[in-house]
């Protein structure tokens, strides 16, 4: 006998949704453990988000050069928070990866979230975050390798906001 | 007498098992550790695969 199969999913109240990124020469490609989407990862009420994150990739993927949160919505039953965690070529192995295009922000309204905000968005912003963090914040202009920089730099910079 | 039901788990991010249920279970468990920072249970996991209602499952 052969029953249907079963659902299975990151369920929790707050979620991490992380966004792995490597510079391919001079473009940025999208990876990650189950492919080039966004990965959720499960976050208890005493976890911090920012130690789960770095702790899982480096177990799952390898050492990480940057990990960074770039910004929270509401989806998925759950509040999000978003990590662009930036790693080096090395560490891709066999991850499936695509080239990052550029993408439409989802702008909110003067008191409310955007109604609708696509996944392409919320990495457009996460790569403005850096791009500001790259000019403003000198660990993370040592941490990223100098060929992040120019490519960076074609981000309009945009500092942390919720989008939802 | 052995089950011999093939049980299939598919995680929303496209990862998939197929086998016995402890095989299941045992993969389900390990792919939510280590991929998705997830503690389930054995009866949690059970209980998806058997369609029940895993809250129900995690207090009891």
């Amino acid at each position: 006998m052969t029953r249907d199969p079963a659902g299975w999913d990151v369920d929790s109240l707050v979620q991490a949704e992380v966004f792995v990124v490597w510079l391919d020469g001079d473009r940025i490609q999208l990876t990650g453990p189950d492919g080039p989407q966004a990965w959720y990862l499960q976050l208890g009420t005493t976890d911090h988000p920012v130690e789960v994150v770095d702790r899982i990739v480096r177990d799952t993927v390898g050492p990480p050069i940057l990990v960074h949160s770039t910004s929270w919505r509401r989806d998925r039953d759950a509040v999000i928070l978003s990590f662009v965690v930036a790693i080096g070529a090395e560490a891709v192995g066999s991850m499936a990866s695509v080239p990052i295009d550029r993408a439409e922000l989802a702008r909110s309204e003067a008191t409310a979230a955007p109604r609708d905000i696509a996944t392409s968005a919320v990495v457009e912003h996460g790569l403005r975050h850096l791009a500001w963090l790259v000019e403003d914040d000198p660990v993370v202009a040592a941490e990223l390798p100098a060929a992040w920089h120019p490519v960076l730099a074609g981000y309009i910079p945009e500092p942390f906001r919720a989008l939802g | 007498m052995d089950d011999q039901t093939a049980y299939t788990n598919r995680c929303a991010c496209g990862w998939e098992v197929s086998g016995t249920m402890d095989e299941v279970v045992d993969a389900t468990i390990d792919h939510g550790l280590r991929i998705h920072h997830m503690e389930a249970t054995r009866e949690q996991v059970v209980a998806v695969l058997l369609g029940e209602d895993p809250a129900t499952q995690a207090s009891a």
